[in-house]
């Protein structure tokens, strides 16, 4: 029997399909992520799952009960730890008092060593506390019962970096003894480093699940540079730039400014660069750059090896960006996600980004 | 059992003690003004009589000539009839609809407890202010009338009091039914608010008229300050409907927040 099981899970609000017929099974023991921008629906499962709202359609079972009936419901959630997104607590009362009300109702096995770990200011009244210390007596509360299943939705949002890493670690250590995670997130590199599988949700319906290796060939790094001197572009010429936003700043042939240096900016697919062209000017050449790589960052390196940069940035490829190049069947207008049809965010600076479709305008 | 229930009790302590100090503060001034009045007026009504027949209606005066009378309309008409009626409604409508706003109904929901003993701990945890105003106000009315010379028999204090626990529960409790059906609450408060004062003003104001009958709904009805104060009726019949009252609208708003999504 699979920690969780959701068959046909639907919830229709109306002007809203927040869940359309979302079926998969989480096993006991992983840490399984699911994955999906905001508003896609994640938490509407999580939150039918814990019975606070009724599916239109369909059925869940956690731990081998059904979400629907109550008393079936409440025997599992003895067994079970819930982090909400955004957990609230009686804001007049300290953080001790409130563990002392979970511990009379749902038991306490080891809210001294979480205590230890996340260490919130039990004697400070809520209404005082910080988002990140609300959510690290969340996590208290939510593990002191000792849960055979932690169901998180987006846990590490309002942490800072050594409690992410601490709770990662938490998190490890638990599943190797036998808890089984079921936690939503909209990060791609959190999720990575987490999980055992991934289900990907898009505007209410589930996408993939997969491994978590399979996630890690498809996601890619946003690059950005800026070098001293301009770089041809036919140097990005390479299998797995994605969306290449190119400016030349300084010596260029774009429209001049009078006082500030003048900026052009082109954007082509990589493919389509023209490399016969030799003078420099915005089309060939660039000095400053970002673009979505999936391919070996050796690679990328090497070739930029003999040009000076100013700065080099690898960042997380952004998770609109990912789930439209590899999952998105479905354009992203309809849930007013800042996604242009090639999967770019828009996101160009002061110069005046001219947005293409794959079929370029070199 | 009962935990919720306890964490939210001990949570309304301090603002009880408040509420109760100040109603046994109002009492207090009503019984030391009293003589006073009754020395300028005597046992002429001229006040009564000067007073609008609707407003008379409205606070059911029926004589400010005798301490029990000043009382019931000064002290229970208007401070526990109007006043902590409609302060009890507004607590009630605060419990459910509050949690869910401030989105603190997920994380108790997420403990093994069921939504029907949520609705009824939140709402039991009101017993709280409920007792604390009737435990020292009639002290205070009972020493403060033997201070003034002026007895009120005990047995009439304790029942004036008594009987006023199940009225401010049935305020309460429309308070509570509608905290399950209105998520925001400020709109739950107001709304509790509003049917707890109609419902004053139905009795109120159709008392004596051909629409009288529409008066049975009203909690005002089954609770009578002049009737025990000058009378010195108990009826535990009045009691026992504002029970089933409580019954119907506790069970009511469990069904109601049972089926709902939060």
């Amino acid at each position: 029997m699979a920690a969780i099981e959701l068959e046909g899970l639907t919830k229709d609000y109306g002007e809203v399909l927040a869940n359309d017929d979302v079926t998969f099974d989480v096993e006991r023991g992983e840490i399984f992520g699911y994955l999906g921008p905001n508003g896609a629906g994640k938490t509407t499962t999580i939150r039918t799952l814990l019975g606070f709202i009724s599916p239109t359609d369909g059925t869940a079972r956690v731990l081998g009960r059904e979400v629907t009936d109550e008393a079936e419901l409440l025997e599992a959630k003895r067994r079970i730890g819930y982090l909400p997104d955004d957990p609230a607590f009686d804001e007049s009362v300290t953080g001790r008092e409130i563990l002392e009300l979970h511990a009379s109702i749902k038991g306490d096995e080891r809210s001294e060593e979480l205590l230890e770990l996340f260490d919130p200011p039990l004697d400070r009244t809520v209404r005082h506390y910080s988002h990140g210390n609300v959510k690290k007596l969340g996590l208290v509360t939510t593990f002191m019962h000792d849960p055979e299943l932690a169901i998180l939705d987006e846990p590490t949002g309002g942490l800072d970096p050594l409690m992410k890493q601490r709770f990662a670690e938490f998190l490890r250590e638990e599943r190797s003894r036998g808890m089984t995670v079921f936690l939503s997130s909209h990060i791609l590199g959190e999720v990575r480093r987490l999980c055992d599988r991934v289900g990907i949700i898009r505007n209410g319906r589930l996408v993939a699940v997969e491994p978590v290796e399979a996630l890690l060939n498809r996601s890619g790094k946003v690059v950005r540079l800026r070098a001293e001197e301009p770089i041809p572009r036919s140097k990005l010429d390479l299998e797995g730039v994605y969306d290449l936003e190119t400016t030349l700043s300084d010596g260029g042939d774009g429209p001049d400014g009078t006082e500030r240096p003048a900026e052009s900016s082109v954007e082509t697919t990589a493919t389509n660069v023209d490399v016969d062209r030799d003078e420099v000017t915005g089309e060939t050449a660039f000095t400053e750059c970002t673009f979505t790589f999936t391919g070996d960052v050796n690679v990328l390196l090497e070739r930029l090896g003999e040009y000076r940069l100013i700065d080099l940035s690898l960042e997380e490829a952004p998770l609109e960006a990912v789930f439209l190049r590899f999952y998105g069947e479905h354009d992203g207008t309809d849930d007013g996600e800042p996604v242009t049809e090639d999967g770019s965010r828009t996101e160009s600076g002061r110069g005046t980004a001219n947005r293409t479709g794959g079929a370029g305008d070199a | 059992m009962l935990e919720l229930a306890r964490f939210d009790g001990r949570n309304r302590v301090r603002g009880s003690l408040y509420l109760s100090v100040a109603m046994a503060a109002l009492a207090a001034l009503m019984i030391w003004i009293f003589p006073s009045y009754s020395d300028a007026f005597g046992e002429d009504e001229e006040i009564l009589d000067a007073l609008p027949d609707a407003m008379i209606r409205l606070f059911d005066v029926q004589t400010l000539a005798s301490l029990e009378g000043f009382l019931a309309f000064e002290l229970y008409v208007f401070g526990w009839i109007i006043l902590l009626g409609l302060y009890l409604a507004y607590l009630g409508a605060g419990t459910v609809a509050d949690d869910i706003e401030r989105g603190r109904m997920d994380v108790v929901l997420s403990m093994p407890v069921s939504r029907a003993r949520v609705v009824f701990e939140r709402y039991a945890a009101l017993a709280v202010p409920i007792v604390a105003v009737n435990v020292l106000t009639p002290i205070v009315v009972y020493v403060g009338a033997e201070l003034v010379d002026d007895p009120i028999p005990a047995t009439d204090v304790v029942a004036v009091h008594l009987l006023s626990i199940p009225y401010l529960f049935a305020c309460a409790a429309i308070g509570l039914a509608a905290s399950v059906v209105v998520d925001r609450v400020g709109i739950a408060q107001r709304l509790a608010v509003g049917i707890t004062f109609g419902l004053f003003l139905v009795e109120s104001l159709l008392v004596d008229t051909d629409y009288e009958a529409f008066g049975v709904v009203s909690p005002t009805r089954y609770y009578d300050p002049n009737e025990i104060l000058l009378e010195g009726t108990h009826d535990p019949v009045n009691a026992g409907v504002l029970i089933a009252m409580i019954v119907v609208l506790l069970a009511a708003s469990v069904a109601w927040f049972r089926r709902r999504d939060v």
